[in-house]
């Protein structure tokens, strides 16, 4: 892979609604999809939208915030305390839009090893914070935690192909 | 970065020990490098540091995005509560779009399944169809078996209570035709069977071999016009001879116009032709008029010839011909 500086860097924009819009229907699907179907308690749709756009968008910036917010919105709209969603959906944003620059993430494979990865690093992140700030046991299903990962993933992948048709180079 | 933090040295002992200096003193003073010269203040210095601030922009951003967080996170876990408000106001703007997404399911749903109810439905139509289909073969089976039964039965008694020796066997066919007074049976000249023996049934008389085959014979029925069999009317006791006259029908010839005979008198063998044991009922009489010097009586067979399944073949002879040909 050709390092970040000689490597042609394509960057794409959405309408902002398109954005707000997308990252609106998916907190209300994550808060309505379980009660259909109790599968869906693995995924994470606001967390998909924060690494979509992040790495769409290469901004580290807009990374952070729409993380933030997303995060925050998915804090308010749970049981528990406010930041916790708030600061492990930053981080992810932040570090999506991170390794948009670093690496070659248009193919198939670069994208779904960037998703699974940051799916991964979220749920540590969560578990992390639970544990340090509010001094939660901390609880590593590795079984558990390869579903989550997987069945996210495969969604990204299907989520992010139609979310590319609302992308135009920048 | 400069640094402004109080370093206890020889500056900060200069500093306390009291004169008057400016700023570039004091920050001379109190550099930690005491002995070594502070550059002079550049108009480049606060450049370098918004360069340096403006290059880490993001991650300045992400850092007060996190401090800001977990001061949050810090007072409410602090204060041992959520905020209600920002709870309330988010779920508050969830809940129409969840009543309209759980009203949408619904509504998919209840039609769904409405569908899913109708093809199950057809489906259980089809089942349940075949079901009956087979569950009314099978009572027509079962059926089959209690009338098959039924008729093996009095075959049973006829042929246990009967004076003379017998054969059962079932009939495997019938002569072609519409017409046709003979039927097939499966025993045969194997089974003891020889030609001009009788063939009766629990209802009376059906007919005599005319051809025996060595696993089959081949029945004349009484209603053939070649079949004959001495007759006896039960309650006059007049005497004929019963014929077969086609078409299911047999007649009783030789009685003369004297005798007599009316509708729905019962014919029975006579036991006169050596080969149909006495008593056995032949038919019932069905039309008799005088004729010149014989009455005219037409007969139906007691027994349902077009629906013969098992019969009895008479293998011994009856005692009184035994007699009768012994003193002969």
């Amino acid at each position: 892979m050709p390092a970040p500086s000689e490597r042609p860097i394509n960057v794409y924009r959405v309408h902002p609604l398109t954005i707000w819009i997308t990252a609106f229907l998916a907190l209300v699907l994550q808060t309505f999809l379980p009660v259909v179907l109790p599968l869906a308690r693995l995924i994470d749709l606001p967390l998909l939208v924060v690494i979509y756009f992040s790495v769409m968008r290469r901004s580290k910036v807009f990374g952070t915030l729409l993380g933030t917010v997303l995060g925050l919105a998915e804090d308010a709209l749970s049981h528990g305390f406010l930041g916790i969603f708030g600061i492990a959906n930053a981080l992810v944003g932040y570090f999506g839009a991170w390794a948009s620059v670093q690496f070659d993430l248009e193919q198939f494979l670069g994208r779904l090893a960037l998703t699974a990865a940051l799916v991964l690093f979220h749920s540590l992140a969560l578990t992390g914070l639970r544990h340090v700030l509010m001094a939660s046991p901390p609880s590593f299903q590795p079984l558990d935690l390869a579903s989550l990962v997987l069945l996210n993933s495969a969604l990204a992948l299907v989520l992010f192909q139609v979310l590319d048709r609302f992308r135009r180079p920048a | 970065m400069s640094s402004f933090s109080g370093h206890a040295g020889p500056g900060k002992a200069a500093f306390l020990a009291g004169s008057k200096v400016g700023r570039d003193s004091l920050l001379e003073i109190r550099s930690p490098e005491f002995a070594r010269p502070v550059p002079p203040r550049t108009p480049e210095t606060p450049e370098v540091v918004q360069a340096f601030i403006s290059r880490h922009r993001s991650f300045f951003i992400l850092l007060v995005v996190l401090v800001g967080q977990l001061v949050l996170l810090s007072v409410e876990i602090t204060r041992d509560r959520n905020l209600p408000l920002a709870k309330r106001w988010a779920v508050s703007a969830m809940a129409p779009f969840e009543r309209s997404l759980r009203g949408l399911v619904d509504a998919t749903g209840g039609t769904w399944e409405a569908l899913r109810d109708l093809s199950h439905a057809e489906e259980q139509k089809h089942e349940l169809g075949a079901r009956l289909a087979a569950d009314e073969a099978h009572i027509r089976d079962l059926s089959e078996a209690a009338a098959e039964n039924q008729r093996l039965r009095s075959l049973l008694d006829f042929k246990t209570q009967a004076p003379y020796a017998t054969v059962a066997a079932e009939v495997i066919g019938s002569s072609p035709g519409e017409g046709s007074n003979t039927v097939l049976i499966d025993k045969g000249a194997d089974a003891g069977l020889a030609a001009d023996l009788a063939v009766v049934t629990p209802d009376g008389v059906a007919g005599k071999l005319v051809a025996v085959y060595p696993h089959t014979a081949q029945v004349l029925l009484i209603t053939d016009p070649a079949a004959g069999a001495g007759g006896l009317i039960e309650k006059s006791r007049s005497q004929g001879v019963l014929k077969g006259a086609g078409r299911g029908r047999c007649r009783l010839d030789y009685v003369m116009n004297e005798d007599d005979v009316s509708m729905g008198d019962v014919v029975l063998t006579s036991g006169l032709d050596r080969i149909f044991p006495k008593g056995l009922p032949l038919g019932r009489v069905v039309k008799a008029a005088d004729g010149n010097i014989y009455k005219d009586i037409e007969v139906t067979p007691a027994v349902e010839l077009d629906r013969l399944e098992e019969v009895l073949v008479v293998t011994s002879k009856p005692a009184a011909l035994e007699e009768a040909k012994t003193r002969n």
